[in-house]
Order: C-alpha cells, then structure tokens, then sequence
C-alpha cells in the first residue's frame, strides 16, 4: 500500500460482488487489496476494428469457431470461451448434468451477462436474516452507480423495483413493440404482466461510458462500455491510492493467523495478509476456495440454481416485414407469471428479438438445408422472438459433492430438479402459450429446458443466517472462520426466479458499508 | 560454441531437409559434395567430393559428427554387390577418415530392409555396410547406424514423390499389398538422425527410425491418397514377377517414366522392424501420419477449394473475402470432418452440395458439420446480405424439397 502498512482489507475477486464490496470500504479510506486470477496478457476486446467484426466473433485465434454444442450463443463467443474456459480449467469441477460457469479474468461474469436487473421484496427476502428495507439502501446506491434503464411507470416497474433512479428506456423493436401493444389494448391478466425489461444499460452518457447505440452488437461485448461490467467500477476505485489490484494472482490456500488471514498465490509471491478476507470469486469459485479452508471433506452441500427455458415465438403481423437495421440483443420485454398461490411461485423472464443473432445456430436446428434452413432463418427472424422464462430456485434440487484428501481437493456438482418440476413446467407453458396468443404470438416447437448451471444464477451454498459450519452471518462472515466474509451470490439463502446480479451487488454493498463503518 | 556437422547426400531428399532442419537448431553445418538446392548459400560451407574419394582434411576438422547420406544407385546398379561398389568403400573411407580428423560421431543412413537376404541389391548393400563399419577400429560409443523406415512428407522426391504420384490415381494394380511397411515423416527422420549426431542415448549403435506400428503397404497407400486428396483408393494385387516385366517394359517404352527393378523389390522384401524403444531413447514421438499430411500441397490446395464452394453455398452469393476462405482452412486442417473430399462437381457448382447435405443437420455428421462451420465464417463478414423476402423463402424451400430425393439417397455418403 502506498502509505507502507498492509491491507486492512483482501477482496478476492474483481467481478460485480468484489467491487461494490470494496466501493464502500475504499470510500471510507480502509486500505483495500484486490485480487484477481486474470492473465494480464489478455488482449483487450474492446478494441477490435469495426471493419473486421469476425475478430470479434470468431475470435482473433478463431477459438469460437467450432461446431455448435447447443449452449446458448452468448456462451459461445469468443469472450465466453476465454472467460468461462479460464474459470473451468482452474476449477476442475466434476460436473454431471450441470454446467459450471465461472469467471478467470477481470470484471468476472460481467463480461458477458445480460444486464437484467430486478430487485428482491420482501416476498422474495423470506428466510433471509435481511428485510427488504435494509436492502432498500444498498439497492439505491448500486443502481445510481451502474445505471440502470427502463420503465418506472408500467405493469412490470413495482416487481421490478422501485429503489433506484431509472434512466428512460431503449427504444422498442418492432416485434416486441406488436405484442406490448397488444397487451396494453387487452383486458388486464390477473397472474400475468408484461413490460419493458429492465437492463443495466446506459441510455444517457455517463463518464467514460457512451450511451448504447443500437448497434446490435451486444452479444460480442460492448464496446462503448453502455452495458455495465465491472470493470467499469474497478477503473474507479484504481484511481483511489488506498486501493490496489494484483492481477493474475489466483489464490489458491488460505491459511489462519494470529493477527487475520494469508491467502497463497499463484504468482509466486509471499502469501498475502489481511485481518479481514472477503471472497467474491462467484458461487463456484468461491465454494473451490472454502472446501480446503472449511476441511468440507466427504460433505455434501445443496446448491440452487434458477432453472431457465428458451421457448421461440412467432408473430405472424411480422411476417415479410423488413428487419430492424438497428436495435440490442437484451432482453426487449419482461414478464412474470404466478403459476401457484405461494408468494414465490412465479416465473420470470425476458423476451428477445432474434435479428441480430447468428443464424447459424438457429439453421442448425432446423430439419432444413443449410442454405435454406439460413433462408428460412433469416425470412422469419423479422417476425421471430425468443422468451426466456425463469423458475425460482426451489425448482433446483442440485448439490455438490466435496472430497479432500491430503492436498486434492475434489469438488463435484450434479445438476437435478424437482419431482414437480416437469409438471410445473408443463402448467407454465400451457399458461404463456395461451397468453402469447392472445397477444399474437404462437409459441413454434424447439421449447429447450437449458442444462442446470447455464443460467449463472446460483446460491444457496453458504446461506446467510445458517447455523452450521459451512453457514454464515447475516453480513456473510463464515461461523467457522470468523473474519472471513463471503460476499457473492453463494451466501443467498434463496433463489428466486428474479435476475440475482443486482441483489448479490445490493448485499455486497451492505455488507462493505458494514465493515467500513468497524472499528 | 555451435557444433559442427558434416553431411554427405545433403541435395537429397533427406539431406535438405536435415541441412535446413540443423541450421535452425543453430549447429554449422559442412557439405561435403553438392549443396541442397535453394538453400542460404552463406550459411552452409561446401567442399567439393565424390562418393568414393577422400574428403579434405580441414572440411572435417573441429566437427562433432558425419552424417553419412550419399549413396550412389547407379553403382548399385552396374557393380551390385560386389567390391566394385562404391558405395561401399565410399562410407569405410569417409568414417575412417572422419575417425582420424578426431570427429567423435558417425552417423549412418540405412534401411529398415537392410538384411543379409534382402531381395534388393540397396538392403544388401546397406546391411554389409553396417557391418563393415562396425567392424572398424573405436567404433564402439562413435558410430550410429539409423535404419530408416518409408519417409514420407515434404518435398515430392525419392520414395515419397514415387507414392505421391501412385496415391494421385484412383485405381492401382500393385505388388506387396500384404507387407508390413513403417512410415516415417521427413521430419522425424531428420530429429532422430540429429539426436544421433549431436546427443545420442547412451548403448544404442543401431537404431530404428521408422514407425512403431508397422501397416500394410495397401493401407498406407490408401492413407496417403485419403489424408492427400481425400477419396478412396482402389487397389488391386498384382504378382511380383509380372510386375518386374513391367518394370523391364517402362524402361523400353520412350516418354514413360521408368520404375527401377530395385525399388518393386525392395517393397516385395519388406519386413518390419522394432522401433519403439528406440524412438522413446531419442525422445522422438511420431505423428499420425494422417495428420502430418494435412499440411501437405495437394491437401491444402483441395481444402481451399472446398471452403470456397461450401462458403459460396452457405452465403448464397460470391463473397469476396479471401480472408474467410483461409479463416475456414484453418479450423479444417484440425477438424477431421474435412478428411474426406467434396464431389469434384460441387467445387463447380456450389449449389450441388445441397443434394448431399443430410435431411436434419447433425455435428457429427461430416458434412453437416463442415457447412455449420463455413456458415459461422460468412455471417462474420462485414458486408451486408439482402435482404430475403418471402419469395425467396418459398423458391428455397422448393428446390429443398426437390433435394430431397437426392438427399435421402447420398447423405450418407458424406457422413
């Protein structure tokens, strides 16, 4: 540190967790060290020539160009492999049914996510030690700082949240516009609301990040910085002297000492130390640092996930109509469907234009040709959307497996779902296939139930307010390693069907506010 | 200091290769006789020498080791096996020579076929040879003979330029089918023969560089015309002694190119031999030939091709990117799916493809696959495709509908 004396403070983790932990801490003039298992040599992806956007796509070395593996298009960019593919090769999970994302490179998953956002209520808050008024703040802060855009004053704005200032929203494409107008023509649903999604996007230049666009480049990585990733928030707590990243430091050993915590890297230099250690390197990565720490030897552990299903819409109004030249490939429209009389028995989700994604991995579905099954893709697609529609996390019933023998540690995570949720699945597309009609949209066969994981909407593993071992405190500290807090998605004591990016921000935030204000 | 070696034979087919091979590794490198052709003439010192005759004294002086290539075939030819060869008194003289001048190594090419009862006058040949070397005063510690296996790869020449031209024909009337041969890749030979000048593994004089799990001499060829042109070879056996008179009939006939009685007995004499051991002492691993060949002229020039009419056909229209047609090779050349050649007809006619394609896309379907491939590489181009209005639409789905017959049929051809 600059003034000579140690951290007060090891984030490890540059993701979103990390940095809106450390914002408070470094605000409050704690000395704050940040570490980070990025290569430093990574190219920069912001800055490819637009003249050239295969680079972008495929990749400078053309690693996404391989055969398609049925994962979602977002997975198979370029920035996904490299992120993703970072993460799998340290973590070495023995995944069965289940796709282990993580992040290895600075900003984590942020890289590549989809910018929804959704604040939890108290509905959703049950069996968490934390109200929904204590989050209020944190939800506030966070939303001011990544900013957000949507509506404040539609069907969907109150279960969306209403903590934050909300920046005006993109404007619609013309599929998305046909069916909101729809609705809004219609009789009111008592269990259904549709709205404009709510992103984490700038529609307003803010700083170094230009506005979105409307490029339709989003699936390859923003280049104007519109879309939030964290590293946007670490380049502004680097200009703070109180606050220092290592980068490609992967921790991989943290040991207890008298006076606080070391954390053992990669790079070979002497171990780190700290009072307080907070781990922020995503749920599974966390859960790779914490098997060793806790001695969760022959243990196994529950962990949630929010199933997720892409189900493809047709609007015939669309059909020959041109293609917008212009537009994003977020989430358009958002949605909530309550399928049962329980609070969180509800589905969520977005719905997406398909004009800008790569016809490819939609012709190599159909039972087509090639050239025509491209055809048909690219005559449709004007008239084409796809809804994602997301279940809460009691839905999930995967766990993880922990083995540790001597210096091996075996972690292995099996991916299942609830006896009711085939049924549950069933009722729930019955129920939006009968709303997508009445609003002009019919639901096309190719419905895919994602492998568990693929969702990155994890928690459960480290709940807050758990009395056991591998429990923690209501700020996240660890019952059997005091001083040490866990700050990302794994301390959630539920999942709901919402977007979790948000809330794991809006407690990370808490909880730094918290260790800022210790003595 | 850079070592030095001296290397005889190095215009051959293994000798440029070796040459150029131990100049990037840093050694200097001495020619005795003529040098490899196009080589950096300022790099390689040449001395003047025929097979047969002394070497000066100072083109060995300070050297590490001899690596002894040169063979005269004429000799073997006019004088046999017998002491007329020059061949023979050639390697002595050099190895003693060598001896005398305090060079510490000498290595030697042989054969795989070299043996006492080798049909061949060039598996005799080199057999005595290694005996009379090893019979040489010191030779223990100092003296390596390699006996090469079937090298293939790099430039079209010798043995290989020979297959090269027999895998370029679809059908084959040939001898030996049965015998068990053992390629090597060019390469690889080079290593090995380069371990052996400049760190050989302790107690091995005689090695074996070939590959460790012998083939059939049919099934090579039809490896090497599937990883070079990328289609089937149809082989049919022909007697030993019928191929000879043939041999003698090349030989009469002006403008057709002659096949020497040595080399059709050579192959007929084939037997394998042990390698492994000695390859893992070199630390040498080989190749699946079937992949070392992917970068071979004809392969390379076949998968241009193809990713030109399979990129045409996904687009739907000429793209004029170059650069896609080479981003597409590239994954090619990795990707087994592309091993089997495109119908000739459809790097014409592009369109034709869509008769062979399968009814439902599949990656593991060869050809599926291939053409999801290319369809990532066109939808990356800058340049904007049309519109498509639902007339195109319908004119695409009835001509799918009239390939469907075709397909049902060929599909599986191109699996």
């Amino acid at each position: 540190m600059s003034d000579g004396t140690g951290p007060e403070f090891i984030v490890i983790g540059s993701g979103p967790a990390g940095v809106s932990a450390a914002i408070p801490l470094v605000e409050a003039g704690r000395r704050v060290l940040m570490i980070d298992g990025a290569q430093p040599s990574r190219p920069p992806d912001a800055s490819m020539p637009p003249d050239q956007p295969w680079r972008r796509m495929l990749g400078a070395t053309l690693t996404a160009l391989r055969p398609d593996d049925e994962l979602s298009p977002k997975l198979r960019t370029p920035v996904a492999l490299d992120v993703v593919g970072g993460f799998q090769r340290w973590a070495e999970i023995a995944a069965d049914r289940f796709l282990p994302l993580g992040a290895m490179a600075r900003g984590g998953l942020s890289q590549l996510w989809g910018g929804f956002v959704a604040e939890l209520d108290q509905d959703d808050l049950q069996g968490w030690p934390v109200t929904a008024d204590e989050l209020a703040p944190s939800y506030r802060v966070v939303t001011e700082r990544i900013g957000i855009s949507g509506s404040i004053d539609d069907d969907m704005a109150p279960f969306y949240g209403t903590s934050g200032p909300v920046l005006p929203a993109l404007p619609l494409g013309p599929t998305a516009s046909a069916l909101l107008s729809r609705y809004a023509a219609g009789k009111p649903y008592r269990d259904f609301a549709l709205g404009l999604a709510r992103n984490a996007i700038l529609t307003v230049a803010r700083g170094e990040r230009q506005a979105c666009n409307l490029s339709l480049g989003c699936l390859w990585g923003c280049a104007r910085g519109a879309i939030y990733d964290a590293r946007q928030d670490l380049a502004t707590l680097r200009r703070h002297p109180n606050f220092q990243l290592r980068d490609g430091a992967i921790a991989t050993r943290i040991t207890h000492e008298p006076d606080g915590w070391a954390v053992a890297t990669t790079d070979g230099a002497p171990p780190l130390r700290a009072p307080r250690l907070l781990i922020a390197a995503g749920p599974l990565g966390t859960l790779r640092l914490a098997v060793p720490l806790l001695g969760l030897d022959k243990i196994v552990l529950r962990l949630l996930n929010s199933p997720v299903m892409a189900i493809p819409l047709l609007v015939p109004r669309r059909l020959g109509k041109p293609a917008p030249r212009e537009g994003y490939t977020l989430a358009q429209l958002g949605f909530r469907l309550r399928y049962a009389q329980p609070p969180t028995h509800y589905v969520t989700g977005g719905l997406y234009e398909t004009t800008a994604l790569p016809p490819s991995s939609f012709a190599a579905r159909l039972p087509l040709g090639r050239r025509a099954g491209t055809a048909a893709f690219r005559a449709l697609s004007p008239a084409l959307a796809i809804a994602s529609v997301y279940f809460p996390g009691h839905c999930s019933t995967n766990f993880i497996t922990a083995d540790l023998s001597g210096d091996q540690v075996r972690v292995g995570v099996r991916g299942d779902v609830s006896d009711d949720f085939a049924a549950v699945t069933r009722l729930v597309r019955r129920r939006l296939g009968a709303i997508w009609r009445r609003l002009g949209a019919f639901a096309l066969p190719g419905t895919t139930i994602a492998v568990a994981g693929t969702d990155a909407h994890l928690g459960g593993i480290f709940p807050m307010g758990l009395a056991d071992a591998h429990g923690t405190s209501r700020y996240g500290e660890l019952n059997a390693a005091p001083g040490i807090h866990l700050v990302d998605g794994s301390v959630l004591p539920s999942i709901s069907a919402k977007p979790t990016t948000l809330t794991i921000m809006a407690n990370a935030d808490r909880i730094g506010r918290r260790l800022a204000g210790l003595a | 200091m850079p070592q030095r070696l001296v290397v005889t034979g190095a215009s051959g087919y293994i000798g440029a290769r070796l040459v150029e091979r131990a100049l990037r590794r840093g050694c200097e490198v001495v020619v005795l006789g003529s040098r490899p052709a196009g080589a950096n003439d300022a790099a390689i010192a040449a001395t003047p020498w025929r097979l047969g005759e002394p070497p000066r004294v100072t083109a060995l002086a300070n050297a590490s080791a001899v690596v002894h290539l040169a063979h005269d075939w004429a000799s073997d030819r006019l004088d046999g096996t017998g002491p007329g060869n020059v061949n023979l008194n050639g390697a002595e003289t050099l190895a003693r020579m060598a001896r005398e001048a305090g060079v510490r190594r000498f290595v030697f090419a042989s054969t795989t076929s070299a043996r006492p009862e080798a049909l061949n006058a060039y598996g005799k040949i080199k057999f005595a040879l290694e005996e009379r070397l090893r019979a040489l005063p010191n030779s223990e510690g100092g003296l390596f003979c390699a006996r090469i296996g079937l090298v293939y790869g790099g430039p079209e020449r010798a043995q290989y330029g020979l297959m090269a031209k027999l895998a370029s024909l679809p059908l084959l009337p040939m001898i030996g089918l049965d015998r068990e041969v053992q390629p090597i890749h060019l390469d690889e030979v080079c290593d090995g023969l380069l371990a052996l000048a400049l760190d050989p593994p302790a107690g091995r004089q005689t090695v074996v560089l070939a590959g460790p799990t012998p083939m059939t001499f049919g099934h090579w060829l039809r490896t090497l015309r599937r990883a070079r042109h990328g289609r089937r070879l149809q082989l049919i056996p022909m007697p030993i002694g019928f191929a000879l008179v043939a041999c003698d009939m090349t030989k009469a006939i002006p403008f057709l190119p002659s096949v020497e009685r040595e080399r059709v007995l050579g192959l007929a004499g084939a037997a394998p031999m042990a390698s492994a051991e000695d390859l893992a002492a070199l630390g040498l691993t080989l190749r699946d030939p079937a992949d070392a060949l992917t970068n071979c002229r004809p392969a390379r020039r076949r998968l241009i091709a193809e990713c030109r009419a399979m990129l045409r056909y996904v687009a739907g229209r000429r793209l004029r990117s170059p650069g896609a047609i080479i981003r597409l090779a590239r994954v090619a050349r990795r990707d087994p799916a592309f091993r089997r050649a495109l119908p000739r007809l459809a790097l014409r006619w592009p369109g034709l493809l869509r008769l062979i394609e399968p009814i439902r896309p599949s990656m593991q379907h060869g050809l599926s696959r291939r053409l999801h491939l290319a369809a990532m590489v066109a939808e990356s181009l800058p340049d904007e495709p049309p519109q498509l209005g639902l007339g195109v639409l319908t004119k695409e789905m009835l001509l799918e509908a009239g390939a469907l017959p075709f397909r049902l049929a060929f599909a599986r051809v191109y699996a």
